[in-house]
């Protein structure tokens, strides 16, 4: 009797400290998103009025313009958007093949080609971004798209991906096509791409969101207003005004939107490089 | 006779060289796929890796035209002799001790909590990983505010205390700015590595528990009996993934200096190394400064490595 007692408080605990974490996690974003549509002098009051007595949607609308009304941040979205969705395309693509040739040819030195790009994972960014601008500025592409995208155009995690999840790929399916007469590169792409979905679905909102967020190679590369990203957009607002803070939670609201977007309907992919991790014992 | 051993020879042959060519071919595909990432890593990544280490023996000034001046391992022996370098050391040290070991055992902890639920699996995932979602540059706008004199932190405080009225400086005392680094980025990634944690438990087979709890084990035996050494994997990965993180972190140390906050406590070797190219436009002491972050980073994973392997457990 008394076991279950111990048993039960136990359980009850478990249940007391999820919630609360719970709860604590999502506090700073119920802030933001309350504090988006709430006047600057309400936000600063003590204590937080979790709800607003006068909901303010202009926020948002100010936040678009920008301080100078020039809507520089629609630009800046879009920038993000394109860059993102570039780097996602073309990682996956060249992932998906070099992968693919890693695991289902056998030539001399694949071994090698294999370990260098492996080796390529240990180097940090942070460690080789001052010789990576050095030849964006040697190729002149500095301050421009190509600038900011040629240097995730694949990822050595991509490939490592690719080339684990395409090993275990039937060989009885390729030689078929090719008895068939298909020709290399149509195989790959319309018998081995299709067939990687699972994979491709999770590496692309890895990259995506990955692509998103990058701050440090933006802040390098790009100088004119209208090449910023939206991390580089909202690093302004914080140096140059203490203004709005409303309008700076508007701004940051709208920046979180199409990572939610993609969150709440792709969520199986956004846990399932959890797993990918874990599985890599 | 001889004409017909003659033609199988012939035939063989053939064959032979057919197959050869196939095969030939095969490998030249091969390489084709694999070139224009060959290419790439070339430029992004080799020639950057070996560029680091070379201008690391370099005076250069980033915007001059003038080429690069060896100077031997100058750059290092100012580094060593640099109050400033060894200040981002200590910062990085502080940041990573403080951020990583946190992380590694509240998602641990969290994890296996979340395991041990029937319902609600899938919603305590989803809701701890949120900020994940979030860009960092996102995360430190929203901790600013927090972190305000008159924001949610103090006032979360003075409640939890009974001390109203008290500021506690999140953004402007030295120790209490590191605290706020290390809760930003705790905050982030807490539900990243718990969903490994949670990937890693759910691959063990429900049937050692089974067997634990017909031997008479308590839940709590179990967790450290079974599920601890079977996860032993998923915890070296997911400490070096964390460890390597936080020794890389820049976002949120940059967006808060650039707030206004002080430097010196939350200077780390990545945001040291951007400062030291970009604002002060020296090329060869940021490479240098690369190149030691490079050379801990290895250490580190490498003796983490080691000590996960010297006390192998076989589990049968």
């Amino acid at each position: 009797m008394k076991e279950k007692n111990v048993k039960k408080v136990c359980d009850l605990l478990i249940w007391i400290v999820l919630s609360g974490f719970t709860i604590l996690i999502l506090i700073p974003l119920i802030f933001m998103i309350t504090a988006s549509i709430m006047p600057a002098a309400e936000i600063m009051k003590m204590p937080y009025p979790w709800i607003t007595s006068t909901v303010q949607w202009q926020n948002f609308w100010n936040g678009l313009q920008g301080p100078d009304g020039s809507f520089i941040y629609l630009r800046n979205i879009f920038n993000s958007l394109l860059v993102a969705s570039v780097v996602t395309f073309t990682t996956v693509i060249l992932s998906a093949l070099t992968g693919y040739g890693l695991s289902k040819f056998d030539f001399k030195g694949k071994n090698l080609v294999f370990m260098l790009m492996m080796a390529t994972m240990m180097i940090p960014f942070e460690v080789i971004m001052v010789p990576m601008y050095m030849v964006i500025m040697k190729m002149r592409i500095q301050d421009s798209y190509l600038g900011l995208i040629s240097p995730f155009l694949i990822s050595a995690f991509g490939v490592f991906m690719m080339r684990q999840f395409l090993i275990t790929f039937p060989d009885e399916v390729l030689d078929a096509a090719r008895i068939d007469g298909a020709s290399e590169p149509a195989i790959f792409r319309r018998v081995v791409f299709p067939n990687c979905v699972p994979a491709i679905a999770t590496l692309s909102i890895l990259t995506f969101r990955t692509q998103w967020d990058t701050l440090l190679w933006p802040l390098l590369v790009v100088q004119r207003e209208e090449m910023k990203t939206i991390p580089l957009y909202i690093t302004r607002f914080i140096a140059e005004t203490h203004t709005d803070e409303g309008i700076m939670m508007a701004i940051a609201v709208i920046a979180s939107i199409p990572m939610f977007i993609l969150f709440f309907t792709m969520s199986k992919y956004f846990t399932s490089s959890g797993e990918l991790y874990s599985s890599t014992k | 006779m001889p004409t017909t051993s003659h033609d199988t020879a012939m035939i063989l042959k053939g064959k032979k060289r057919e197959r050869f060519s196939m095969e030939k071919q095969k490998a030249c595909w091969g390489w084709m796929f694999v070139f224009p990432a060959l290419l790439f890593f070339s430029v992004f990544s080799f020639y950057p890796m070996i560029n680091a280490l070379y201008m690391s023996f370099m005076q250069k000034d980033l915007l001059s035209l003038n080429p690069p001046e060896f100077i031997g391992l100058r750059n290092y022996i100012y580094l060593i002799h640099s109050s400033d370098f060894w200040n981002s050391i200590k910062d990085t040290t502080i940041f990573t001790l403080g951020t990583f070991l946190p992380l590694l055992v509240f998602s641990l902890i969290l994890a296996a909590f979340i395991m041990s639920r029937q319902k609600f699996q899938k919603f305590f995932q989803m809701a701890f990983y949120s900020p994940a979602v979030l860009s960092s540059v996102v995360a430190a706008v929203i901790w600013l505010l927090i972190f305000n004199p008159r924001g949610l932190a103090n006032q979360g405080l003075n409640l939890l205390f009974q001390t109203p009225g008290i500021d506690h400086k999140w953004l402007a005392n030295d120790k209490m700015l590191q605290l706020s680094t290390i809760i930003v980025y705790f905050w982030k990634y807490i539900g990243y590595f718990t969903i490994v944690f949670v990937a890693g438990m759910g691959a063990i087979p429900l049937s050692l528990y089974e067997a634990a709890r017909i031997d008479g084990a308590s839940s709590w035996k179990a967790f450290w009996r079974i599920t601890l050494p079977l996860i032993k994997p998923t915890t070296v990965l997911v400490s070096i993934m964390a460890m390597l993180q936080c020794l890389k972190t820049f976002s949120t140390q940059y967006l808060f200096t650039t707030s206004g906050a002080p430097t010196s406590p939350i200077n780390v070797i990545t945001l040291n190394i951007y400062n030291t190219a970009i604002r002060d436009h020296r090329i060869g002491r940021a490479s240098a400064m690369s190149i030691i972050l490079f050379a801990i980073m290895l250490f580190l994973t490498w003796v983490q490595f080691k000590a996960s392997k010297s006390d192998k457990v076989s589990y049968t």
